[in-house]
């Protein structure tokens, strides 16, 4: 089995064509980020932005196109090896059944994660930055509001320390100030990152901004 | 007759009875009486059939009449099971029946060689009501763990995404389905064994009571069964979702939605 390489970061996304139901979500897209980069991903509901992010981890298998991560293709067999490289946070994040603090350390009991230790002097940072309380981490994670659940889940992939981070709508139920701190990390960090947002404080921190094509309505 | 034998004027006793459940269902307009008129039929009319077949089945005690018996048992409770869940009976037919038969064999195995130490462990009286037993416990058993495995991914899509994207392998994934899966399963089981005696008599120990056994006898059968029943329903399912899923996940880990009718 091929060593999962730390370094890597390159993202390669070549005519990709996605469809549901037998209509397409997404038609012949491309985009090439590389390492380190920050690209935002904008565009109208249903335009296919999620269905990149999800076809990137292999959620979603696409009709046609590749996908290539440091030039090595996606299929049903490097994508157990790839998603290794990625740290993801949906849209509206469900991270599971069970106390926020078990739930931020469950993904390091993984066989795949093994060489990692849980950071916990990471999370301390973190939850200062993000002004999020200490004492929810012993609450269920279901009791936490919409906004310290996308708090939790953004720090559950950041300590994870990923080469490559994939945010759909991260930051849709944040206040200004967890907001900028999320924008700031983005900044100062050296991961590549794919954002799907609106956020105009996102969209100003990337490096560039793709905006989604309009789909043509079904026939 | 024997004396545990009933008088034929007594079934018909028996079905007299039947006027108080189908008057209340007349008082109250359930509107179920056609469903529930062909239900008593059909009990009749399997019973008698059956009841004539172990007949022949139990004079011969032929070894391969009786795997034959067992296995048209577990064909009919795999089809009954996916049919239960709502899954596509082609998708998933053998790998439930392997799982059937394994949640079956062992523990029949166990209570007809080792418990009760029959020297001829195909002995038609002993082995075809103890597999009935032992499998319609799993049918109903794989009927709720199996079903709520695939339900519960099926709707819980975005944890299951989100532990597949943290690094877990599709196992790792599963586990936590699995375990609320399991402990679904096993909770009429062990709801049973917890207030079995207090709350109803079992049909095992009944019978054995009814046949003339001491009440200590009986509990000792009643004892061995349960054991069995509780082994073959966590083999069963167990080796169900197990065995299953390596069929109804892709390569990519992700659950194909065409294992759902």
């Amino acid at each position: 089995m091929d060593e999962v390489r730390k370094d890597c970061g390159v993202i390669e996304v070549e005519g990709l064509t996605v469809a549901f139901e037998g209509q397409n979500a997404l038609d012949d897209f491309s985009l090439s980020v590389e390492k380190g980069g920050k690209i935002v991903l904008e565009g109208r509901s249903g335009s296919g932005k999620s269905s990149i992010l999800k076809s990137l981890l292999g959620f979603i298998k696409p009709k046609r196109g590749g996908i290539f991560i440091d030039g090595r293709p996606l299929d049903g067999h490097s994508v157990w090896q790839l998603r290794r490289l990625f740290g993801y946070v949906a849209q509206e994040p469900q991270m599971g059944a069970g106390r926020t603090a078990e739930l931020l350390e469950r993904p390091f009991s993984y066989r795949a994660n093994s060489e990692l230790s849980f950071p916990r002097s990471k999370l301390l940072e973190l939850c200062e930055r993000f002004s999020f309380d200490g004492k929810l981490l012993e609450k269920d994670v279901s009791a936490l509001s919409g906004g310290e659940k996308q708090r939790a889940a953004i720090m559950g992939a950041l300590l994870l320390d990923r080469p490559i981070y994939l945010f759909d709508e991260p930051t849709s139920a944040m206040d200004s100030h967890s907001r900028t701190v999320f924008t700031e990390i983005i900044k100062e960090s050296g991961f590549t990152a794919l954002i799907v947002s609106h956020e105009r404080i996102l969209c100003e921190a990337a490096d560039a901004v793709v905006r989604m094509p309009e789909r043509k309505p079904a026939q | 007759m024997n004396d545990t034998a009933i008088h034929p004027l007594g079934v018909l006793a028996g079905y007299a009875m039947l006027i108080i459940p189908l008057g209340l269902i007349l008082w109250y307009r359930l509107g179920i009486m056609g469903r529930t008129i062909t239900a008593i039929v059909r009990m009749t009319v399997q019973l008698v059939f059956v009841g004539l077949y172990l007949q022949v089945v139990f004079r011969l005690n032929s070894v391969w009449l009786n795997l034959l018996w067992m296995l048209v048992m577990i064909v009919v409770a795999d089809g009954s099971i996916l049919k239960g869940c709502g899954l596509r009976t082609r998708a998933l037919w053998r790998e439930l029946f392997i799982a059937l038969l394994a949640g079956t064999v062992v523990p029949l195995g166990v209570f007809v060689a080792v418990i009760l130490m029959r020297p001829f462990v195909f002995d038609a009286r002993i082995v075809i009501p103890v597999a009935g037993m032992i499998l319609g416990n799993c049918l109903r058993a794989n009927i709720v763990g199996i079903g709520s495995f695939y339900n519960s991914i099926k709707q819980g899509e975005k944890p299951f995404q989100c532990a597949l994207a943290q690094g877990a392998s599709l196992s790792e994934a599963v586990k936590p389905f699995m375990a609320d899966a399991l402990r679904q399963a096993f909770a009429p089981t062990i709801a049973m064994m917890a207030t079995i005696g207090l709350v109803s008599l079992p049909g095992m120990m009944t019978g054995t009571m009814l046949a003339g056994a001491n009440p200590l006898d009986a509990i000792q059968y009643q004892i061995a069964i349960v054991i069995a029943i509780f082994t073959g329903t966590s083999i069963t399912v167990v080796a169900g979702i197990w065995l299953s899923a390596r069929r109804a996940f892709n390569a990519y880990g992700m659950l194909d939605a065409g294992i759902f009718v």
